[in-house]
């Protein structure tokens, strides 16, 4: 489905700062799948993720989603492109604060101009499988590490993108909350999702639910099928 | 289309919510920026209204007016005068008025009294026409309430009140009341023939220079007022009009500088983080903007809304209170004065240009900066 074809990315290109991040990455990501990235810290994981989610360009090389060019594109484009086919838990959830975890929910339904009452529905369904309905009107600055993550996941979610995009989603949860995650995305996979997360948390590369685990070291990859 | 209202109403709204989240913030915000708004809005409106009352009065002005002078004071002018000018090519007509203040112990008013230059405009003996507002003012028990003047003690003067004049201008109407020249002659004991001043009507306005100087070699102790002269002396008193400008021009500069600043200077790191937030979860650049649109124009349009109205019922309702100094010289002519309300739309549409659109301009461009970077640095 996701076709990443020897992509480079170098930051600061030209300055003495420079610093080549992706050094010939090919990859092919499969539909409906559970794919892994894992690594030490630094060697690419991230900015693989958001290369292939169109939150970033490559310095060179080509992303194809469903055989579309998407790495050449415009920024206008790229953002639909982001917007219709992914959706994002940050490592630190990135929820606004200030705001209730409903509000949060419909941040990226906002722009949309649908109906907003068939958005908070939407949204409260999410949230009711999530097992946090309850916490809907609450402020996200009060939820616990776990809810957070889930008002995240709800938040990826309500735009029906057929992607998951998370980044070190068990970094901060415990084993317990670490397998409630993975339950979560389990039934995400059953809805016909394909997700892709990175993790150096050995928990996860031999959880069953994944399907394939993607080893990488500064920047290139050393595969090894889970 | 309803999508489109639906988009702008659902940015709108997280803009409400994104507002009240920093709401001791914002409303100081919006106070700061609305007593900027409150002072010029104040000095337009004050100034409008002046203007107003200038132009009423000057209406009403007769060309040119002769005053008898007496060791250089304005005194009485005997009426014989009014037949020795009579022959003056050019003078459309001559009428010698008879107008005064009294200042009544009773209650420590000031009145301005006068006959009415029209005969046919004059009430009958034994009444008086009163300014619109002088019931008000005087405190009168009802409005068509007996007018009771006393010159001296044990001395009472009942005029009946035959109507209540409407007038424009709250200068001239306020303390005014109307006698027939009878009741005016027996009531300040004047004796027959002689007037406050002389008004004359000139036909061609381009003679009354040659006219004055005839009048001037005619009557060398004459004191000659032209309704030029008149409107100048108003212009002087308006002059701090300019100032107003130069006030209004100022304080704008400072809304511009105050709110502008502190958005162009950059947004702070949180709110380029939310716009990063924003833009990875899917909201385009447009999208962006056009919040922080609805962001600026409601601080500023409601600061702009609460400033002018503020600014209204300072001027009008509270007599521009906080103007009052300025104003000394004149209340002691018009000791309540109270300014007909209006609004002139084109200094309020100008006062909102240079207000609100400075602001919205200078909030876009950093907001473009923040809403044109890519969105992967909130993947850190
Ligand atoms: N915006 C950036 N500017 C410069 N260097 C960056 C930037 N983002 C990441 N890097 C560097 O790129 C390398 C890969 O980072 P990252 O993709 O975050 O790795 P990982 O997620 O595997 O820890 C690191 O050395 C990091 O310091
Ligand atoms: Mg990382």
């Amino acid at each position: 489905m996701i076709s990443v074809q020897s992509v480079c990315k170098t930051y600061n290109e030209g300055r003495p700062s420079a610093l080549t991040a992706l050094d010939g990455i090919d990859l092919e990501i499969a539909r409906n799948a559970l794919t892994v990235f894992k690594g030490p810290s630094g060697s690419g994981k991230t900015t693989l993720l958001s290369i292939i989610s169109c939150m970033a360009r490559p310095t060179s090389g080509r992303v194809l989603i469903d055989g579309r060019m998407v790495s050449g594109l415009p920024e206008r484009f790229l953002t639909l492109e982001r917007r219709r086919t992914f959706g994002f838990v940050f490592q630190r959830f990135n929820l606004i604060r200030g705001l209730s975890v409903l509000e949060n929910v419909l941040l990226p339904a906002t722009p949309l101009g649908g109906e907003r009452r068939a958005d908070a529905k939407r949204a409260l369904a999410r949230l009711e499988m999530l097992g946090i309905a309850g916490k809907a009107g609450e402020r996200v600055e009060f939820l616990s590490g776990g809810e957070a993550q889930r008002a995240a996941i709800a938040r990826a979610l309500i735009n029906d993108p057929p992607v998951l995009i998370a980044d070190e989603p068990t970094a901060n949860l415990d084993t317990e909350l670490a397998h409630r995650f993975l339950d979560i995305v389990s039934g995400l996979r059953a809805e016909g999702r394909t997700v892709i997360m990175t993790s150096h948390d050995p928990r996860i590369w031999a959880a069953d639910q994944v399907d394939r685990v993607v080893s990488m070291r500064d920047g290139r990859l050393e595969e090894n099928e889970a | 289309m309803t999508s489109w209202l639906r988009r702008q109403r659902a940015l709108a709204e997280y803009t409400l919510a994104a507002l009240a989240r920093r709401r001791i913030k914002n409303t100081g915000l919006l106070l700061i920026y609305a007593m900027v708004i409150f002072v010029v809005a104040s000095a337009t409106l004050f100034a409008t209204a002046l203007r107003k009352e200038a132009e009423v009065v000057l209406a009403e002005a007769p060309e040119v007016i002769i005053q008898n002078l007496v060791m250089g004071r304005h005194d009485l002018i005997p009426g014989d005068v009014i037949a020795e000018i009579d022959g003056i090519r050019g003078v459309a007509s001559i009428k010698g008025r008879l107008w005064g203040y009294f200042y009544d112990r009773l209650n420590g008013a000031n009145y301005t009294l006068m006959v009415p230059l029209d005969p046919a405009m004059a009430p009958p003996a034994g009444q008086a026409i009163i300014g619109e507002s002088l019931p008000r003012v005087r405190e009168m028990p009802w409005e068509t309430a007996p007018l009771f003047l006393s010159r001296t003690p044990g001395d009472l003067v009942r005029f009946d009140i035959a109507k209540r004049l409407s007038s424009d201008s709250a200068l001239v109407s306020t303390d005014l009341i109307l006698l027939n020249e009878a009741n005016f002659r027996a009531f300040f004991e004047l004796p027959e023939d002689v007037y406050t001043d002389i008004a004359l009507s000139i036909r061609n306005p381009r003679e009354i220079d040659t006219i004055v100087e005839k009048i001037g070699r005619l009557l060398p102790n004459a004191r000659l007022v032209t309704r030029d002269e008149i409107a100048r002396t108003y212009q002087k008193l308006f002059s701090w009009r300019e100032g107003i400008m130069v006030l209004l021009a100022g304080a704008s500069v400072l809304a511009f500088v105050i709110f502008a600043a502190e958005k162009a200077s950059g947004l702070s790191a949180e709110e380029t983080r939310e716009i990063g937030i924003l833009k990875a979860i899917g909201w385009d650049t447009g999208d962006v903007i056009a919040m922080k649109l609805w962001e600026g124009g409601l601080v500023s349009f409601g600061a702009f809304l609460l400033g002018t109205v503020l600014a209204y019922l300072h001027v009008f309702a509270f007599d521009a209170g906080l103007f009052a100094s300025v104003l000394k010289g004149w209340s002691v002519i018009y000791p309540d004065f109270a300014l007909t309300p209006g609004i002139d739309g084109l200094q309020l549409t100008a006062l909102f240009f240079l207000t609100v659109l400075p602001y919205m301009a200078a909030t876009i461009v950093p907001i473009w900066r923040a809403a044109t970077a890519d969105p992967d640095q909130v993947m850190r």
